[in-house]
């Protein structure tokens, strides 16, 4: 293990990268795009032989603190769920920069790109290996203000600049429920250390805040009339922190606006760094969320709902780059409900969601780097206007099938052959089915079910109204340059064979996190601090729960190639503004409505607002008028100021009398 | 002997005219004047207790402000005649530069 020493150097080499490229950028070939490309090169190789290592010894957990402020630290924590995600993000974002320097050959700012997806990658890197909570929300801060800048790359744009604006508000909720959870953990832990830290402890370590889980779950506080544990209310803050960054339901709707930027910068915070960034803290903190009741249970719903809610959108979107974004949010809602499961099956859910997080990033970088590729050549997203770019982008549509079964999750159950969606989806639906069957709660198993039929439709009716059949208008097309074709075949060979190759050891290493030198928690033990009793599975399913997942992607198939490709039954007839359901989801459920008339305009701006400004009257009165006084008696007062020597020596002979006076009064009396 | 009753009063007379002058009078030599028949005043005082009490430092006292009188008269009838060439006039009701 010679290579932890150099663990500090992945997330500074991009880092590094960024300054270089921010000032010198332009005046380097490809407009500064070899040297974040060599920075993250760097990371990657660094990555993988720490994983590497990791693998042949998993309780090698690479840990190093260094004191920073008065009680926290600065650290390095490396254990098998952050080095298989250090060595996802560099790669990925290896792929995206290497892809990028085709894409964005046309644009004047690409050095600015180059630095920002440069400063993106780092940060989401130093998210990853943090060793404490505070370290993790500085980065967690500095992902968000990167996302902001890049989905508002074309700033002249103002769909683009209103697009940045909304990310960065909504996330920001997230992000300030997040921060209350670390201020009241931080409150919990200074009162069972009785407000004093013992020398070189680092309260807010994930190994000191894990070792005191049992006695935050004992607090105890009354919210409405509830019993709620504090460990509860922390975990649901840090959980509203994840809702707000992987956009679960309802802070998803900065999520399909993000398709503002351009589309390799999609693909980087849809695959490696932004919305992983939630799942991670889940998963992160996760003997946290097992040891707090309810907060397990609503992970798992909003997540299961969430891939539902987000599917039923997809199906009706016409924009490639739309279609792809919602099922962005389906597929993190996949990953939520995964560590929901845990309730039932402890801390293999890490395992199972992390690495649906994994095949994730592969293949939806894929599928934004195709939509890209498409993009780049014809110069339209609208699907409507596409169809037929097979014929003259054979790469780019090979690599799209290859990327839709994979979303999609084909594969034949039971044996070592399917794509790496099928290896990574079907293990969350057959947990949620034994969810249900072990705690008599059928939804998240509904929702998951009904999701991945829906997923099956919207990925192939973009398939066959973009790639097959025939051009609908008159675009001129050419294959993209090997920069970019490059990428996309080593992202679709990994989708297509890496689930099958590495499902079981990648398992077996994650869910092992829990289990090591550093972080070494008992989980049954935990659960049972919760209330649960974890299941011990193995083959219980019926053979038909094993199939179902694959049953219902070939019937959504079916249903894509019946409408969109023989063009069977006539759309037209459902495809109008007078048929309801088309309408509610064609306008997203009227979520920007709801969003912007009631609360952006009733609660925010004629609320708060309107609240503000008469305290900032009140206010503003309360200092005009000492203000106004101050300068009537300055005013009074400066007419002493007679310049007459006379008048001054008057007035110094009678106060000196008067204080004559005065002592001798004074005098008397004592 | 002389009471030393006497000499107070004598002081205190002294004081008074200078006092009035003080406050009365317009033209800066003449306020100068006032200023310097009080400290006079006082250093009446100062040799009538130094005597009456056998007392030397009284004396000296009244020797230091002798001595500061002079220089004090010297610079003021200093500022009096640049102020005359400047503006024309020693009149202290005409020269209330410091006025608001």
């Amino acid at each position: 293990m010679a290579y932890e020493n150099l663990a500090f150097l992945i997330p500074l080499l991009p880092a590094l990268a960024f300054v270089i490229t921010f000032f010198v950028g332009k005046k380097t070939p490809y407009g500064g795009a070899l040297i974040p490309i060599f920075a993250i090169a760097a990371s990657f190789l660094i990555s993988l032989l720490i994983t590497i290592g990791l693998l042949q010894n998993p309780d090698q957990v690479i840990s190093q603190s260094y004191h920073w402020f008065a009680i926290l630290n600065l650290g390095i924590l490396i254990d098998p769920l952050a080095a298989v995600m250090l060595t996802m993000v560099t790669f990925v974002s290896l792929l995206i920069h290497i892809y990028s320097v085709g894409y964005m050959s046309h644009d004047p700012a690409k050095s600015r790109y180059f630095a920002e997806t440069s400063l993106f990658t780092a940060s989401m890197l130093s998210l990853i290996l943090s060793d404490n909570i505070l370290q993790l929300f500085i980065s967690w801060e500095l992902v968000g203000l990167c996302s902001y800048l890049l989905i508002g790359f074309w700033y002249q744009k103002p769909s683009a600049a209103s697009a940045a604006k909304k990310a960065f508000l909504t996330t920001r909720i997230g992000d300030v429920m997040f921060l209350a959870g670390i201020i009241v953990l931080f409150a919990d832990l200074f009162k069972l250390v009785n407000g004093s830290i013992p020398e070189g402890v680092y309260l807010l370590r994930f190994d000191e805040i894990f070792s005191y889980i049992p006695e935050i779950a004992a607090m105890n506080a009354t919210i409405l009339g509830f019993e709620v544990s504090h460990l509860t209310i922390i975990t649901l803050l840090f959980f509203g922190g994840a809702v707000g960054k992987s956009g679960q339901f309802p802070l998803h709707v900065w999520l399909p606006d993000a398709m503002e930027g351009p589309t390799t910068v999609s693909a980087l915070i849809h695959a490696a760094t932004m919305v992983t960034a939630g799942v991670y803290l889940v998963a992160r903190t996760f003997p946290m969320f097992i040891a707090a009741p309810q907060s397990l249970i609503i992970v798992a719903y909003v997540g299961a709902f969430t891939a539902l809610f987000a599917a039923t959108m997809g199906i009706v979107m016409n924009d490639l780059k739309r279609v792809l974004a919602y099922s962005t949010i389906s597929q993190l809602g996949y990953m939520m409900l995964g560590l929901g499961m845990g309730a039932v099956i402890g801390a293999e859910a890490v395992g199972v969601s992390i690495f649906h997080l994994v095949s994730h990033a592969f293949f939806k970088a894929l599928l934004f780097l195709c939509a890209g590729s498409v993009i780049h050549a014809v110069g339209t997203h609208d699907m409507r206007e596409l169809g037929g770019v097979a014929k003259v982008m054979p790469i780019t549509a090979a690599t799209m099938v290859a990327a839709s079964l994979a979303l999609a999750g084909f594969g034949i159950p039971g044996t070592s052959i399917g794509s790496t969606g099928f290896f990574s989806k079907d293990p969350i639906i057959e947990n949620a089915y034994l969810f249900g069957e072990h705690a008599g709660n059928w939804f998240p198993y509904l929702f998951a079910i009904v999701a991945a039929l829906l997923t099956s439709l919207y990925i192939f009716r973009l398939l066959f109204m973009t790639f097959a059949g025939k051009p609908r208008t008159n675009y001129g097309g050419h294959e993209s340059p090997a920069s970019m074709t490059v990428p996309l075949s080593i992202l679709g060979i990994l989708a297509l064979i890496f689930g099958a190759i590495v499902v079981e050891p990648f398992n077996k290493f994650v869910s092992g996190t829990f289990v090591n030198n550093f972080v070494n928690m008992d989980i049954p033990a935990l659960a049972e601090v919760g209330n649960y009793e974890l299941a011990h599975h193995a083959g219980h399913e019926p053979l038909l729960i094993l199939w179902m997942p694959v049953i219902v992607a070939v019937i959504g198939l079916l249903i894509a190639f019946v409408i969109y490709y023989q063009k069977a039954i006539d759309m037209s007839r459902f495809v109008s503004k007078d048929n309801s359901v088309y309408k509610l989801l064609y306008n997203r459920y009227y979520q920007n409505e709801i969003f912007t008339q009631l609360f952006a305009v009733k609660f925010v701006y004629e609320g708060l607002a309107m609240a503000g400004y008469h305290i900032d009257r009140f206010i503003d009165g309360i200092v005009n008028v000492i203000s106004y006084l101050t300068i009537e008696a300055g005013d009074s007062f400066r007419k002493i100021q007679t310049g007459v020597i006379q008048h001054y020596s008057m007035a110094v002979i009678t106060g000196v009398s008067l204080l004559v006076i005065l002592i001798k009064l004074v005098m008397e009396v004592f | 002997m002389i009471p030393l009753n006497w000499y107070l009063a004598l002081s205190a007379i002294v004081f008074a005219i200078g006092l009035y002058g003080f406050i009365s009078q317009k033209n800066g030599i003449r306020i100068l004047m006032c200023v310097e028949l009080m400290l006079n005043a006082a250093n009446i005082n100062l040799v009538a207790f130094s005597t009456y009490n056998d007392d030397m430092s009284g004396q000296v006292f009244a020797l230091f402000s002798i001595a500061l009188a002079a220089a004090e008269a010297a610079i003021g009838f200093a500022i009096m005649v640049s102020i005359y060439r400047m503006r024309d006039a020693i009149n202290l009701d005409e020269l209330n530069l410091l006025r608001w």
